[in-house]
């Protein structure tokens, strides 16, 4: 792995994590918390991207240790962002927001069972909310949980995509040229 | 317990939340969350690495004790809310543990001590590098998060209205603070190649924390505890 590459790693990660701060500010349901783990795949491939997920979910666990456990969707999230930089779907919203779409729907797949069998779902606030609504809505358990997690990741993994297809196409050629993947991302190579 | 040895506070914190999932409930979650509990009230970091000495007073203990508290408390009500009374006590206890245990640890166990530990038992230093890294970047961009939120609401970006509009306003704040994010990666790779850390490279720790047998002993005898409790939870009838 080359020095760069290398150096991209926690600033992918420290982004994931800042930018709650952007997203407490517009007052939106969102976690965006696999951003940077997109981002980093994106630009330079699977090996960086996993890192990065793995390096977020660390540090976030010093701040929440229910984080942990979903080290997996992280690295998930970073095998899927290397997918669709592959197919180039990154080279419009068009593409991105339904490839995010499908992300949320895996994602939430992932993590059901996790939150479900060691939270008893309830990982966040928003999450356990949400559960509860499925159980008044008359969904068993484990439905309720995955209808939870739907309800968060489905939007919010939508809504990352079509930011890391920003900043890509925002990024100077120059700049993008320098990693390995970004060009090829957004379908310019 | 701040003095002990990075890797034995890692086995500690570590070991009781498997503990706590291991063994039968409620006994088990008990034991283990009064354990966890009682740790915060242990000395923080160790002395001479943070400088201030204001985490050796019963009031820094104190508030370790509240944050694990005030942590795990939501919990509770999110399972009394979505599961009975035992359930409720059985997961709550373990997500206590967890909870407690790790807040434990960040208090504990400062990072530089942790990355000269990993280098002095053969770690990259690359792996120590992403670590202190990512820790030192994240308060960075959060405190420019910041600055960028209050420059765009100067430029008279309203955050209010519906979603597509907080949606562009999101796109507004967000968008430069990937940007001049990425825009650091090539600095940093120069600094790091300047200082020698290339991947690969064998790093001399400056004060690498003592690691005594008695300790590794520990570690050890904690990690066969956990295989056995395991495999005593899956074999032993009676046993749930």
């Amino acid at each position: 792995m080359s020095i760069r590459l290398l150096a991209l790693i926690p600033v992918a990660a420290a982004i994931s994590l800042a930018l709650s701060a952007a997203v407490d500010a517009v007052a939106l349901p969102l976690f965006l918390d696999t951003t940077g783990t997109i981002l980093a795949t994106a630009l330079a491939g699977p090996g960086v991207g996993i890192a990065t997920g793995i390096v977020t979910s660390a540090v976030n666990t010093l701040r929440n240790p229910t984080f942990w456990p979903f080290v997996v969707v992280q690295i998930i999230v970073a095998l899927y962002a290397w997918v669709a930089a592959r197919a180039g779907l990154f080279r419009g919203f068009r593409t991105a927001v339904p490839a995010g779409l499908g992300l949320g729907v895996i994602a939430s797949v992932t993590s059901t069972p996790i939150s479900y069998l060691v939270f008893g779902c309830t990982t966040t606030g928003g999450i356990a909310l949400t559960t509860a609504l499925g159980r008044a809505l008359g969904l068993p358990p484990l439905e309720a949980c995955f209808f939870g997690s739907f309800v968060s990741d489905f939007g919010d993994k939508a809504v990352s995509f079509a930011l890391v297809t920003s900043v890509l196409h925002a990024l100077p050629r120059r700049t993008a040229a320098r990693f390995p993947w970004a060009l090829r991302a957004i379908g310019a190579a | 317990m701040s003095r002990l040895h990075p890797y034995t506070l890692l086995a500690i914190a570590g070991a009781l939340p498997a503990f706590a999932w291991i063994l039968p409930a409620p006994s088990g979650g008990t034991w283990t969350a009064a354990v966890a509990l009682v740790l915060t009230l242990t000395p923080g970091e160790s002395p001479g690495l943070t400088g201030t000495g204001a985490s050796s007073g019963w009031r820094a203990r104190l508030i370790v004790l509240r944050t694990a508290v005030v942590t795990a408390a939501p919990f509770w009500l999110f399972l009394l809310l979505l599961h009975d009374v035992p359930t409720t006590i059985a997961i709550g206890l373990r997500i206590t543990t967890m909870v407690a245990s790790f807040v434990w640890l960040v208090a504990a166990l400062a990072p530089a001590r942790l990355v000269e530990a990993m280098v002095a038992s053969g770690w990259s230093a690359s792996v120590a590098y992403l670590l202190a890294a990512t820790l030192s970047a994240v308060p960075m961009l959060k405190a420019r998060a910041q600055r960028i939120v209050e420059a765009q609401r100067c430029r008279g970006l309203s955050p209010r209205g519906g979603v597509a509009a907080r949606m562009r306003a999101l796109r507004a704040l967000a968008l430069p603070l990937v940007l001049s994010a990425l825009h650091e990666v090539d600095e940093r790779a120069l600094a790091l190649e300047t200082r020698g850390l290339v991947p690969g490279i064998r790093r001399t720790p400056l004060a690498p924390p003592p690691d005594s047998a008695v300790e590794r002993a520990a570690r050890w005898v904690l990690l066969v505890a956990c295989l056995f409790a395991l495999v005593r939870r899956f074999t032993v009838p009676g046993v749930s």
